[in-house]
């Protein structure tokens, strides 16, 4: 799982969250209900000491101090009911007090100096007592303190009950809510997830393609919308482009026609000064520099508008290469540079094998240019990974790497000089782009600047030969 | 021969229409698609070039009049677009022949030629140029008796270059007859084969016959002005 990615984010900050919100509460529960437990039972602790004060000791001065306590203890029996009770004089004298219990023993106990008051105290044993001390005066005269008590254990046990529950239960709500959380956030980005791959799919060749749209109404929905029509004016924009370039070198070929024409029969003329044929001559190759770069570039615009497939053919991409490499050898030759071509194996592709072939040429051409006398150049042809693959190495001059990214660039020379004198027109590699993208393929140079250059063509096999 | 050139613009029609008159054509000329479409209904042409981008008219559009009325003479189509759908577009309503602008003139006349041959012409197993002859059957080259070593490319090109001998030849046309379509453009590769032709066929005579005729392309011939 990507740390990174928004599902996983969102779910961790939920859960934080969540962890958060809940400890909060259950502290704050926690702190209610142990509240509440002390105070109901410190109520029913002081009921107790004013049942205690109405019934026997307002009359205490008939009955007797010792008639009260012999009550008390009959009466509520606190040593077997697990109750501390302490009656108490205004001196500080005990009256009566209540013995060890079952879970407790409260002697030594120290009588509080503030009357009307709760408190917890430790018995010696180490068992906790909550403790109402209520004063009482009876109606004929004298003063008491009245303290009735009950051990904390049985409030301490819910609580710890409570607390016990929550801190299991807890985990298991989190979990749920974070599966939940996950999965609801997974169904939420799915449309995102679908749209990343479908924009990754676009390219020039199809940009009538659209983003899947969600019909949520939502956010997304908004996006892809948006994205769609960013579609759409970019497809316009580059329709635009296209047209101009396809009406410019429409115009600009008629007057080429005239101009190549008007300059042909002055240089064919024998009658003509040399030195006027020789003027003429030259502004002509200008000429028919020019009518090749409109060409080209025409070319380039119809390959880009998905003109390629009219005349497409099944044909074995290994004797194109070795052909055509037989065929520029003695271009090679010339320059002093070996030719090798290893293209053993048959590998069927499907294409304009007249357009195919020129990108073999115009590959080799480079290599030939851009390699100085005693290189060598390698041309290999397999099928590889479900693809054919043909590369054109080189041991010539190299392209520096800040040209690299721009080398397929229509009009781009790495140096302007030095491909001028080789008669270059920066079309060359920009051609061989157009059609490995308009055969569904593409092309990658890789480089290293006086040690040489390699690129690499690749493209689908022809389907009856897929993996062979 | 009697040609109809239809080309609205009036520089291209008049430069072709010269240079098929120094070849002994007889030429009219139409600068609209309605003029030309008249001329060519009346009078029965050996050959028509006929431009596709007219006023009124259209080259299409004419084309299909003509067939219609059973007018057979071979149509040269010039073009400032040459995409496919276009060309099949074209070849169905009758074409015989398709030509991109800008086209070298001598190229024009070469097909011009060959589509007023019709019935292939006896053409000689020998050619001969000078003291130079090609012997075709047996793709044997001499130059003043002496045999010279060709390779098959090389050959050909002294072939092509012989075969229309006196006439220059663009490099467009050279490599589209003697190599394809997919070297042009980029290499230097026939000046590359010139070089050599030369070294074997010319460089041990003082006559040259392989002339370079600058910015128009190569030419074989027993004159010496055209270098």
């Amino acid at each position: 799982m990507n740390p990174r990615s928004l599902r996983f984010r969102l779910v961790a900050w939920y859960a934080g969250l969540l962890t958060a919100v809940f400890l909060l509460f259950g502290l704050a529960m926690f702190q209610v209900l142990r509240q509440y437990l002390e105070r109901s039972m410190a109520d029913s602790l002081r009921r107790r000491s004013e049942q205690i004060a109405a019934s026997l000791l307002a009359n205490v001065r008939q009955s007797g101090e010792s008639y009260v306590a012999d009550e008390i203890k009959a009466r509520y029996a606190p040593e077997n009911y697990d109750r501390f009770i302490r009656v108490s004089r205004a001196g500080g004298t005990v009256l009566y007090a209540s013995g060890r219990t079952a879970s407790f023993d409260p002697a030594g106990l120290p009588v509080p100096l503030l009357a009307d008051a709760t408190r917890q105290v430790s018995c010696a044993d180490g068992a906790r007592l909550l403790i109402t001390a209520q004063s009482y005066a009876p109606p004929a005269g004298g003063h008491y303190l009245i303290e009735c008590g009950g051990p904390m254990q049985p409030v301490e046990t819910m609580l710890a009950q409570w607390r016990n529950s929550f801190l299991l239960g807890f985990p298991l709500v989190l979990l749920v809510a974070v599966a939940g959380g996950y999965f609801l956030v997974g169904r939420a980005l799915g449309p995102v997830v679908e749209m990343a791959r479908s924009a990754e799919r676009i390219t020039l060749q199809n940009l009538d393609e659209r983003l899947p749209l969600t019909h949520t109404g939502d956010e997304i929905e908004q996006l892809s919308i948006a994205l769609n029509h960013m579609i759409v004016r970019w497809r316009e924009a580059f329709d635009q482009n296209r047209r101009f370039l396809a009406d410019a070198s429409h115009e600009l070929r008629t007057p080429l026609a005239a101009l190549r024409g008007e300059m042909e029969s002055v240089v064919e003329q024998a009658r003509a000064l040399p030195e006027w044929r020789d003027r003429v001559g030259s502004a002509l190759e200008e000429v028919d520099r020019l009518a090749k770069i409109v060409e080209t570039l025409f070319a380039i615009s119809r390959l880009d508008a998905g003109e390629a497939q009219q005349v497409w053919t099944k044909f074995d991409l290994a004797r194109l290469a070795s052909n055509t490499a037989e065929q520029m050898s003695l271009l090679a030759e010339d320059k002093g540079v070996s030719v090798s071509c290893l293209a053993a194996a048959e590998v069927q592709v499907e294409g304009d094998q007249a357009r195919i072939k020129q990108v073999v040429v115009n590959l080799l051409d480079n290599a030939i240019k851009y390699t100085p006398g005693g290189g060598a150049i390698s041309l290999q042809v397999q099928a590889r990974g479900g693809k054919a693959v043909l590369e054109v190495a080189d041991t010539g001059i190299g392209i520096p790497a800040s040209a690299l990214p721009h080398v397929f660039e229509r009009f781009f020379r790495v140096d302007k000089a030095r491909s001028r004198e080789a008669g270059g027109a920066g079309l060359g590699l920009a051609i061989v782009k157009s059609i490995c993208l308009a055969h569904g393929g593409k092309v990658e140079v890789e480089s290293v600047e006086s040690r040489g250059s390699r690129f690499r063509v690749e493209l689908p096999l022809a389907a009856s030969t897929n993996g062979g | 021969m009697r040609c109809l050139v239809i080309e609205d613009e009036r520089k291209v029609a008049d430069f072709v229409a010269r240079g098929l008159r120094a070849e002994r054509f007889a030429v009219d000329v139409a600068y609209d698609g309605q003029a030309g479409w008249e001329l060519a209904s009346v009078y029965d042409y050996d050959l028509i070039i006929l431009d596709l981008m007219l006023p009124g008219v259209g080259g299409t559009e004419i084309l299909r009049r003509l067939r219609r009325a059973r007018k057979e003479a071979p149509v040269l189509i010039l073009t400032a677009r040459d995409s496919t759908e276009q060309k099949v577009e074209n070849f169905e309503a009758g074409a015989d022949d398709y030509l991109t602008k800008p086209f070298a003139f001598a190229e024009l006349l070469v097909r011009a030629k060959a589509l007023l041959r019709r019935a292939p012409a006896s053409r000689g197993s020998v050619l001969r140029v000078g003291d130079l002859e090609l012997d075709r059957l047996s793709q044997q080259v001499r130059r003043a008796g002496k045999k010279i070593d060709l390779t098959s490319k090389e050959y050909a090109l002294l072939e092509y270059l012989a075969s229309h001998a006196g006439r220059v030849l663009s490099r467009t046309m050279i490599i589209e007859h003697v190599w394809d379509q997919s070297f042009e453009g980029l290499t230097n590769i026939v000046d590359v084969y010139v070089r050599h032709l030369r070294a074997k066929v010319d460089d041990a005579h003082p006559h040259k016959l392989i002339h370079t005729v600058r910015g128009a392309g190569y030419c074989v011939s027993d004159e010496q002005d055209k270098a």
